[in-house]
């Protein structure tokens, strides 16, 4: 089952398919984080900062406007476009899940930071959505990689590895925690 | 005045990553300023004790260069009839287990082990002055709010280990 407020307009299972290519994409991924961070913005403004092709960049925001995960904040040339925050909530069997925009930013940066990629192939993406809600707790100061080992069921030292690698991502996004 | 500085496994995640450059950076500041960190059991066994982490770019540590050069040693084990060093790490137990809301089950004695040396190096008069590098807070704040009760008052500072800090270390750090 999926559930978000209504955004634009989009029905969820329609969102739900970009949101599954942002999941996939980290290209993809860290377009949607920067607009969201960083806009409104132009496409060239993203190609510059991200240092990706014009031509994927165009098809990237054009992917996310369809799906009303961003939107034109100008309608002249050049177009400027901001983005919407993500909160799509799964449930099955009883676990429930919210991609959040953090999810995504922690994605977004497994391709500059393998310790994420290696984390993600191991734990999967639930995994992952995991680990960044003990990262909020580990920048907070309320729990340390030894609790989060045992609670997790992770030697410390992979603890402590993954926490790291989630602590610049969970710090711009506290405020943002749910 | 004797400073001793003891450094917990976090530091040396830290310095993990494909370039060292931190790991490098922390060596040479070390070296300069003649400085050794010492690393209780605990956190020696946390950085060996985990094959997987290998597949980790940060769980690739060269911990090992800084035994054989000398700037990273074991610490002596904890002296635990040493009625100061049980207290507090008890007392830092309780501590970690209210500032992250859990029960203390979830933590164990050998969890407190960084506050534990540093009671136990103030307390045998081996150092006057301690440091506790880490990325643990709840120890960290543990350290700072409960060895200065037994008298060892703006004897303990923790410091938490960041990236900027690690980016930025010298030699001066250590003096």
């Amino acid at each position: 089952m999926a559930q978000s407020p209504p955004r634009s307009g989009r029905p969820p299972i329609q969102q739900l398919q970009t949101v599954a290519d942002l999941l996939e994409t980290p290209a993809l991924a860290r377009v949607y984080a920067h607009i969201l961070h960083d806009g409104p913005v132009t496409v060239s403004e993203i190609v510059d900062t991200l240092d990706i092709p014009q031509g994927t960049a165009y098809d990237y925001v054009q992917n996310l406007e369809t799906a009303s995960l961003v939107e034109k904040t100008r309608e002249q040339r050049p177009y400027e476009y901001d983005a919407e925050p993500i909160a799509l909530t799964l449930s099955t069997d009883g676990k429930t899940q919210t991609i959040t925009p953090a999810l995504i930013a922690a994605v977004a940066r497994r391709e500059e930071d393998e310790d994420i990629d290696v984390y993600i192939e191991r734990h999967g993406l639930d995994g992952l959505a995991i680990a960044l809600e003990y990262a909020y707790e580990y920048v907070d100061g309320t729990v340390n990689h030894r609790i989060a080992a045992r609670e997790l069921d992770l030697s410390p030292l992979e603890a402590e590895i993954i926490l790291q690698a989630l602590e610049p991502v969970a710090t711009e996004y506290v405020g943002a925690a749910a | 005045m004797t400073t001793v500085y003891i450094a917990d496994t976090g530091v040396f995640v830290r310095c993990g990553g494909p370039d060292k450059n931190k790991f490098q950076r922390l060596r040479r500041a070390l070296r300069q300023a003649g400085v050794s960190l010492r690393i209780p059991q605990r956190v020696y066994t946390e950085l060996g004790g985990d094959p997987a982490a290998d597949a980790y770019p940060s769980g690739n540590i060269p911990y090992p260069d800084g035994f054989e050069e000398g700037w990273i040693v074991v610490a002596d084990d904890l002296d635990y009839t040493n009625p100061l060093v049980s207290t507090v790490m008890d007392e830092a137990r309780r501590f970690i287990a209210n500032e992250t809301d859990r029960s203390e089950d979830i933590t164990e004695k050998a969890d407190t082990a960084l506050v534990g040396l540093a009671a136990q190096v103030l307390d045998t008069g081996e150092a006057d002055h301690v440091v506790l590098l880490t990325t643990d807070k709840p120890a960290g704040r543990a350290a700072e709010t409960l060895i200065p009760q037994h008298g060892f008052s703006d004897r303990i500072e923790f410091r938490y280990v960041s990236v900027e800090f690690l980016e930025s270390i010298t030699a001066q750090e250590f003096r």
